[in-house]
């Protein structure tokens, strides 16, 4: 890819990022969603957009960005190593009395991590697990590790709002106590901008970070109607009323975006994915086609 | 195991460890169990010089060394590396074990964090016999994984038939309790191979041969 020294692209003018909004409009009536909220954050022109970016929305699986970023933020202190092993146990203690609960296996999507029960894992490979196929035991195992105030402090300490965690998933105690971790378009916007800019923590452990966001498996979201040379470094997230995905955009020929995309709906709806995708399609469109982000 | 077979690995007195081990061991100091109880922790120790070895040394027919040194990063920075160290009553735990394994005749699968692990492992709250190298954790016998009443308390009810003194955690998900393994200990043992340095006792070999 060649990143152009001096850029050939400028900000959309003001007319494109109205017709932005109303191709939102449009897409959030056709698709019934309750609720659509957008950031994006283009490193290449530094064109920032929000649509209901300060909603807050249930965060399901996005949660498990800030999450990998209390991981690194706990190597970066020198308190882990990517190579530390850590004892995989389906064994964690729900946010509200403590009692215990399990994550189960059929509700995951991750089978590997559940073989390795009894045995020992890497904090690398847990992560990756987390990500690139949304484990909730690797997740729950990390956070279990790290503790809930490692990652709420390390979003502080990287000036994020619009992340708040309160729990590890599958804490179905919690969830009926309406106890649950919220993220807004922004905020995962933010986070994700440190890290593509490699700016969380160190060049390298964002580097890291990108990898792994790198190997996602699950692709109906953002990457769906882009252009297959395009790659994209995103996290989704699914429950029955949400579905979200936020990523860093690679296009061919220029700097990345990040954009994050949030849906809310009934839970008998349908055309989640597809929504999310056609919002990303309307994004990459204007950001890299001539007229919108091309000078 | 021939007559001519000698255990391989060595005894050390562990208060002369240089002082990252001997703060990570606290060899021979007193700690308190769940109930208040005074228990001293075991001073010697046999050194495992790599994870090699660990893997060669046979503690019995069926359990090597490596099975009772699987700790995460939970444990102690000293004792992550090597040479790392395990008390002595390690062979007896095996020896048990053996007598357990034969019983069920099939794989026993001790859970990692679940053999040895030091006092100042974060898992060691209070005193457990995990700190003497004299129990286990085990998550899975053959294909059966122990996560249930059933398959908890039937093998606990075997493991003390067969091993009188053992003790076993009973099944349940309040403190104390356990519902992801079976817990089976000795107890507080402390051993001292023969081989080991007395000085423990005010006075050397040398000394009281005269």
């Amino acid at each position: 890819m060649t990143v152009p020294t001096t850029s050939q692209y400028t900000p959309p003018h003001a007319e494109a990022l109205d017709a932005l909004r109303t191709r939102f409009d449009e897409i959030e009536q056709k698709s019934g969603a309750r609720a659509i909220g957008v950031a994006v954050y283009d490193t290449e022109t530094r064109l920032t957009f929000h649509r209901n970016g300060d909603r807050w929305f249930h965060a399901a699986s996005t949660i498990k960005v800030a999450i990998l970023v209390g991981v690194y933020a706990s190597i970066h202190h020198g308190w882990l190593l990517p190579q530390s092993r850590l004892h995989v146990r389906n064994r964690f203690f729900g946010a509200v009395d403590g009692s215990p609960f399990r994550v189960l296996a059929d509700r995951d999507a991750n089978s590997e991590v559940h073989s390795a029960i009894g045995k020992m894992m890497r904090v690398s490979e847990l992560a990756r697990h987390m990500i690139a196929t949304s484990s909730n035991l690797a997740t729950n195992l990390l956070l279990d590790l790290v503790g809930l105030d490692t990652v709420q402090r390390s979003l502080d300490e990287l000036s994020i709002d619009g992340i708040d965690i309160r729990r590890g998933v599958e804490d179905e105690h919690a969830f009926e106590q309406g106890i649950n971790n919220r993220v807004t378009a922004d905020g995962l916007a933010q986070l994700l901008r440190l890290i593509a800019e490699e700016r969380a923590f160190s060049p390298s452990l964002s580097r890291d970070m990108l990898d792994i966001l790198h190997a996602q498996e699950f692709k109906q979201g953002i990457p769906a109607r882009l252009p297959r040379a395009v790659r994209v470094a995103h996290k989704t997230g699914d429950i029955s009323t949400v579905a979200h995905d936020a990523g860093v955009v690679y296009p061919e020929g220029r700097k990345p975006y990040v954009i994050a995309v949030l849906t809310e709906w009934s839970p008998s709806d349908s055309g989640r994915s597809a929504t999310i995708a056609d919002v990303s399609h309307a994004v990459y469109d204007l950001l890299t086609s001539v007229g919108g982000g091309r000078g | 195991m021939g007559e001519s077979f000698r255990f391989p690995l060595s005894v050390v007195d562990g208060v002369r460890l240089e002082k990252p081990l001997r703060d990570a061991l606290l060899p021979g100091r007193i700690i308190y169990d769940e109930n208040g109880h005074a228990r001293r922790l075991p001073r010697y120790f046999y050194e495992i010089p790599s994870w090699e070895q660990a893997m060669k040394v046979q503690l019995s027919p069926n359990f090597a060394l490596w099975e009772f040194i699987q700790t995460d990063v939970r444990e102690a920075a000293p004792l992550r590396g090597f040479p790392r160290y395990i008390p002595c009553a390690i062979t007896l735990l095996a020896a048990s074990l053996e007598r357990f394994r034969e019983a069920v005749g099939t794989f026993v699968h001790i859970a990692a964090n679940g053999g040895y692990r030091s006092p100042r492992h974060a898992l060691s709250i209070n005193a457990t016999p995990h700190c003497w190298g004299t129990a286990v954790n085990i998550y899975r016998i053959g294909d059966v994984y122990l996560d249930d009443r059933e398959s908890i308390e039937r093998y606990a009810a075997l493991a003390r038939q067969l091993l009188p003194g053992a003790w076993t955690r009973p099944f349940g998900n309040t403190r104390g309790q356990t519902d992801d393994h079976l817990h089976l200990d000795l107890g507080f043992v402390l051993s001292m191979p023969r081989g080991a340095p007395e000085a423990h006792l005010g006075f050397s070999a040398e000394r009281r041969a005269v």
